[in-house]
């Protein structure tokens, strides 16, 4: 495709032209930044507060107990429990990680890594933000109403997200919040796949992009077809809460005529099962090159992982009854299920191989970067591993709704991505804010995120293992469960010292933003890696490219014997040195 | 309509943008198209008992209008002659169906067929009041088109009228489906 050079636009003079309502990609992927940490920050209190009530049942919640809940003497009530939960899951899927991940991420490193000076479409960049910004204070808001917020579980199941599981505002804002974050993510995805597809540099095919540009590019496409099944179903689910249609109501619940609460399960898993993929297919990308970078290698089966992660892309759009077995689905279509979601683990096989292959005899850096991302790969081993298990019929059968089910999609979605989304928060920041974060500091987070991190998801998938439901106030009112309360209480002082981690992150994250500016600015590549945002200045120029570069190799050409350059590494603006 | 050979990349970038939206949409109305399948294969008698005795001329006025406007916007987009008269009857017929789908509700509601009836009455209601949002959307953007056919012709891009025409054909194509799965088979 013949390539257009966008224009250098003015320099933003005003605040709000800089700050507030900027079109420049890179202030829309720092305002994403701001939003995701802020609601990470939000829903790790309440998960917090979930584990405590489980861990200690009756007592109060330390320091702002009395203060939230008065009439029950700090105590979390029954109905809150159920509203922390649902509003957990929202909060970390759709207002921490997909901000971060996905519109910090996305919007800073596309354009900065394909060669281009800004999006395709600025201006519907800035309106992704502000419908997500939107979204964000519908949802917050309904945290204040009378009846509280939505309490149906973070995937709102019918009849529980209808008006006889919850009256009052709470589920109809949700619903509604959810609708305009689709808008916001809708928006973005139109943005980055066009950007991908046209804005690319000279020389840039698709085998040179960085393997973070494809992760986000394929996630981008996920959101463009899948983000409005789940938009039918919510707008389904309002038409039932506002106007009166029965979509969802069956049995005894209906007051006229008959629906099917199935129905929901259905839209909402179709969307639901690529969204795991959308979430973490950019973490994929980041630690793809991160590891490739600090190896000090070339990526080993750079094509076949770019493939791969292709072929996870279609995959996941075929195999969402796995989250349905239980739902006396027809055996003929669990095996059909069963067998697409085994055959996922090929393709995640390949790519888990390419990274070992990276890393085998790389003269590794362990920088902070580095860490998160072995983190992610030690991580998604195991919760990979633990899919597995719950892909096959017979043992979801049992595993359905437990704590097993919680830690295995923690591991994967959660923990995985959190581990990749730090490892690119460490290793853009010098680009991003022109100053590079205290590495002590970061492997000290590291190593207090990991630890606990570890003993959270593991102690869940054990008592999961042991019976224990995932949506139990009290779980140890059944006798059965009385022996899991030890374990239950170490994952939550695991869960709390993770919790507690996460200062060293903030302190060094606002020190170096904030506090920092008498410290001379990082040089334009710290990290000594050959992409093309590291051509450039440090923190990156509004234009981000003078001239736009002309790409010649792939990005990651590392080790070369005949490189005369005094480097380990190329840019991918150079000549290829051939390896003889 | 000639594009000239410097709006060429632009017209790249513009098609894969629309593409991907109407993807977008298109997810959207499969979406309600698989519940009403799902819906309709739940039930044994076809059409059911909820919703017999449903208006049948209305709802082929409106595929009429559709198909007119259509057409109409076809002959804006391709001939020289006329152009401002078959944009104008685009307006007019998109006005037209919503008017339509409105009487088409009243309708409903006169023949004792209600939202709240079940399912199926209520995924004949919300699919079309689906659809007639994005139809009221789009003849929005046909009179922001407007704005430039008829006051700031200089402003005038090719990319505007075809962007605006793809999304209109596209909500066409939506509704004849519509039409014949819900009303006519």
């Amino acid at each position: 495709m013949a390539f257009v050079e966008q224009h250098i636009h003015d320099a933003p003079t005003s605040f709000w032209s800089k700050y507030i309502c900027s079109y420049d990609h890179k202030v829309i992927g720092k305002q994403f930044l701001w939003f995701g940490i802020f609601f990470l920050l939000v829903g790790g209190l309440m998960a917090v507060m979930i584990r405590w009530t489980l861990a200690f049942p009756g007592q109060p919640f330390p320091v702002i107990g009395q203060l939230m809940f008065p009439h029950t003497g700090g105590v979390v009530p029954p109905d809150t429990y159920a509203m922390l939960f649902t509003m957990h899951g929202t909060i970390m899927i759709f207002y921490a990680i997909t901000p971060i991940l996905i519109g910090a991420f996305g919007n800073f490193c596309i354009p900065l890594m394909i060669g281009a000076r800004d999006m395709i479409f600025p201006t519907l960049n800035m309106l992704s933000f502000w419908f997500n910004m939107a979204s964000g204070i519908l949802l917050l808001g309904s945290l204040c109403l009378p009846l509280g917020a939505a309490a149906g579980g973070w995937t709102s199941y019918p009849t529980l997200s209808t008006t006889l599981g919850q009256q009052g505002l709470g589920q109809t804002m949700w619903t509604i919040a959810l609708f305009l974050l689709g808008v916001s993510s809708t928006m973005g995805a139109v943005n980055y796949i066009t950007t991908i597809i046209t804005l690319r540099a000279p020389g840039m095919g698709y085998f040179k992009m960085p393997l973070t540009v494809w992760g986000l590019w394929l996630t981008s496409i996920l959101n463009a077809i899948f983000i409005p099944v789940l938009g039918a179903g919510l707008l389904l689910l309002t038409c039932d809460r506002i106007f009166g249609t029965t979509f969802f109501l069956a049995g005894a619940a209906a007051t006229s005529g008959k629906g099917d609460p199935i129905l929901f399960q259905h839209v909402f898993w179709i969307f639901g099962h690529p969204e795991v993929y959308i979430l973490i297919l950019p973490a994929w990308g980041i630690v793809s090159d991160l590891l490739s970078f600090f190896a000090r290698k070339p990526a080993f089966g750079y094509k076949m992982t770019a493939l791969s992660l292709s072929a996870i892309t279609v995959l996941s759009t075929v195999v969402y009854g796995h989250h349905m077995y239980t739902t006396q689905m027809s055996p003929l279509l669990t095996q059909s299920f069963m067998t697409l979601t085994m055959l996922i683990s090929i393709p995640s096989a390949i790519f888990f191989a390419n990274w070992l292959g990276t890393l085998w005899k790389g003269s590794i850096r362990f920088t902070s970067p580095m860490l998160f991302s072995l983190g992610v790969v030690f991580v998604f081993g195991l919760g990979g591993l633990t899919g597995l298990y719950l892909a096959s019929t017979s043992i979801d059968l049992y595993l359905h709704d437990t704590y097993f089910v919680v830690g295995h999609f923690h591991y994967t979605m959660a923990a995985s991505v959190l581990l990749g989304g730090f490892a690119g928060i460490y290793f853009w920041m010098p680009k991003m804010f022109g100053r590079s974060m205290n590495e002590c500091l970061a492997k000290i987070h590291f190593w207090t995120t990991m630890i606990p991190l570890n003993g959270i998801f593991t102690g869940m998938m054990i008592m999961g293992y042991a019976g224990m439901h995932r949506r139990l106030y009290n779980p140890f009112i059944y006798d059965f469960m009385h022996k899991l309360m030890p374990m239950n209480t170490f994952v939550t002082w695991c869960a709390i010292a993770m919790g507690l981690a996460q200062s060293f992150f903030l302190y060094n994250f606002f020190k170096t933003i904030f506090f920092s500016k008498n410290k001379p600015l990082a040089s334009a590549n710290p990290w000594e890696v050959g992409t093309l945002e590291w051509e450039i200045p440090s923190p990156a120029p509004h234009y981000n490219f003078k001239e736009i570069p002309v790409v010649k190799c792939g990005p990651h050409e590392f080790g070369n014997p005949n490189l005369k350059t005094g480097r380990d590494f190329q840019y991918q603006t150079e000549e290829l040195v051939e390896v003889k | 309509m000639n594009i000239d050979r410097s709006q060429e990349m632009k017209f790249i970038q513009s098609s894969v943008a629309m593409t991907v939206t109407l993807c977008s949409f298109a997810m959207l109305f499969a979406t309600m198209f698989l519940g009403y399948f799902l819906v309709r294969s739940s039930v044994s008698v076809w059409p059911p008992v909820e919703i017999q005795g449903m208006p049948q001329g209305l709802p082929f006025l409106s595929t009429l209008a559709i198909v007119l406007s259509s057409v109409s916007y076809y002959f804006f987009e391709h001939k020289t002659g006329g152009k401002k008269v078959n944009f104008v009857l685009t307006i007019v017929l998109g006005i037209s169906f919503l008017i339509s789908q409105w009487l088409l509700w009243a309708a409903l509601k006169e023949s004792g067929i209600l939202v709240s009836d079940g399912m199926v009455p209520s995924m004949v209601y919300a699919f079309t009041w689906l659809h007639a949002a994005h139809i009221a959307a789009a003849v929005f953007l046909l009179l922001w088109l407007g704005f430039y056919v008829f006051v700031r012709t200089e402003k005038l891009s090719p990319l505007k009228v075809i962007n605006v025409g793809k999304f209109w054909h596209f909500l066409g194509v939506v509704w004849i489906l519509m039409y014949l799965l819900i009303f006519v088979l």
